[in-house]
């Protein structure tokens, strides 16, 4: 009679296991949908009013990729609050208690939800500022001001980082928080409020995530103290990485 | 009465109402010593001599984001559903069988939410003026009989933007959007404000109008409006709004 074995997975069948459950939660949130569609419609109507402000000659630039990303200042808005319900809508009715109970490893079940939260994010950023960028470049036509297929490309993948990383952000400081309103008001307060009125009023503000992002995409003036975009990159993901870390450990220690 | 006591106990329990509270008091005064401060720097290099006529109003505009979030979650809340080891059920249901008179409950909750937002914006005026009082000293702008309306026409523009958010929510019974457009908006550059360079009648829109009753000048903008037209318009859009909201709430299923 042989001992009855017990079926153990690998630690990489696990994380898989757990990447695939978190991916398939947020795919199924309506929620997902509505507030990435929401953001993309939000986004266009943005765009072309910049655009038109922009034939008008009140935005200071011709330019197809700097009017059209414009708008990516407050379509983020549509990021955060992703990010913010991919976390919260864990603790709306206890879903957290199911969650937890069939992934109990907390630190591999947060990164696999941040990662699938990355994934969805990734190319809608991408097709989000894309279709700002296209449409204004359709409506100015010939009177946009000439750029290089370089800066084009630049612009965007650093507009697609910066949403990335800031819906990761929102995703942290939602599982902090853990009530969706709350979490919405602190966020947008500061990407909305706080951030840009420090970034006018102190030069530190440069090291701020929301102003170290900006300068990955946003043109900011020639100054040697300006921070790059490459600086910035690093500066927002350092921060992100900073606040998972943080929010990590709390959530490995704390009551669900 | 009692179902204003009773709104106002509801209100001073939520989390969310007190994170509201802190952000409409700490925002405008934080930024304002941070802005008087430099000010400040200005001043005694010599580059200029006196603050100016805005200072702390400015800072009071952008504070009104705590307004906002006391008018959203004043009725979001009724709204959103427990969790389904809890009954899964609503606070709407509950508060309609105390009061059933819809009209008296949306009176005495509009109530709870203006007196809310008239003490945050009497309380955050007074901070940040008194902060700039402390960091700029005798640089800092004479109160006079000319800030008595002007004070007024903050709280008022704070009062009428809860009510503005609280009117909205109403018809979304969410609060997310109506959190999410108002937030942004009341951002350093604004979506009305930018609305403003396509049309002039975007001066017109609530906030915009609203913002004269207390903010003296405003950047890149040559359109003239007193203050007493400022908050005659926005009392139009508050009264329109909420008229919409009752007629709403009214009518349909909680």
């Amino acid at each position: 009679m042989t001992a009855p074995t017990t079926a153990t997975r690998t630690r990489g069948r696990e994380a898989a296991q757990a990447l695939a459950a978190e991916m398939s939660k947020l795919v199924s949130l309506p929620a997902t949908w509505l507030t990435l569609g929401g953001t993309l419609v939000v986004n266009l109507i943005l765009a072309v009013a910049f655009t038109v402000a922009g034939l008008q000659g009140s935005t200071g630039t011709k330019s197809a990729v700097d009017i059209g990303l414009a708008s990516i200042s407050y379509a983020q808005a549509g990021f955060v609050i992703l990010g913010v319900l991919t976390a919260c809508s864990e603790y709306i009715g206890g879903q957290i208690r199911t969650t937890l109970t069939a992934m109990p490893r907390r630190a591999l079940q947060f990164t696999a939800k941040h990662l699938a939260l990355a994934i969805v994010v990734c190319p809608a950023a991408a097709i989000t500022a894309a279709s700002g960028v296209v449409l204004t470049a359709g409506v100015l036509g010939d009177t946009a001001a000439p750029v290089t297929s370089g800066r084009v490309v630049g612009a965007l993948s650093g507009v697609t980082a910066y949403l990335a990383l800031t819906a990761l952000i929102s995703a942290a400081v939602g599982a902090l928080v853990r009530r969706t309103l709350a979490a919405v008001v602190v966020l947008l307060g500061y990407f909305f409020i706080v951030g840009p009125l420090l970034r006018d009023r102190t030069p530190a503000a440069k090291y701020l995530p929301d102003t170290a992002g900006f300068a990955m995409w946003f043109p900011v003036a020639d100054d040697a103290s300006a921070v790059t975009p490459a600086q910035g990159a690093l500066l927002l993901t350092a921060w992100t990485v900073a606040l998972i870390v943080f929010v990590v450990i709390g959530y490995r220690r704390w009551d669900m | 009465m009692r179902a204003l006591a009773a709104e106002a106990s509801k209100l001073a329990s939520l989390p969310t109402v007190w994170i509201a509270m802190a952000a409409g008091v700490l925002v405008p005064s934080v930024i304002a010593a941070i802005t008087a401060s430099s000010t400040r720097s200005t001043i005694t290099r010599g580059a200029a001599t006196v603050a100016g006529a805005d200072t702390g109003y400015q800072e009071l505009a952008f504070g009104v984001v705590g307004a906002i979030t006391l008018g959203v979650v004043a009725i979001s809340s009724e709204y959103s559903t427990e969790s389904a080891e809890s009954g899964g059920g609503r606070q709407i249901t509950t508060s309609l069988t105390a009061v059933p008179a819809r009209l008296r409950f949306l009176l005495a909750k509009i109530s709870a939410v203006a007196i809310a937002a008239a003490v945050l914006a009497i309380i955050a005026s007074g901070t940040t003026m008194g902060v700039i009082h402390v960091v700029l000293g005798e640089h800092a702008p004479a109160m006079g009989a000319d800030d008595v309306p002007r004070l007024a026409g903050v709280v008022c523009y704070w009062v009428y933007t809860a009510l503005l958010a609280f009117g909205i929510t109403v018809l979304t019974r969410h609060g997310v959007i109506p959190l999410a457009v108002l937030i942004a908006n009341t951002s350093v550059v604004t979506v009305t404000y930018l609305l403003t360079k396509i049309t002039p009648l975007a001066n017109y829109l609530p906030d915009m109008a609203g913002v004269r009753m207390f903010i003296r000048r405003l950047a890149d903008n040559t359109a003239e409006i007193s203050p007493l037209t400022g908050g005659l318009v926005m009392t139009a859009w508050v009264a329109v709004l909420l008229v919409i909201a009752a007629v709403a709430f009214t009518r349909r299923d909680a």
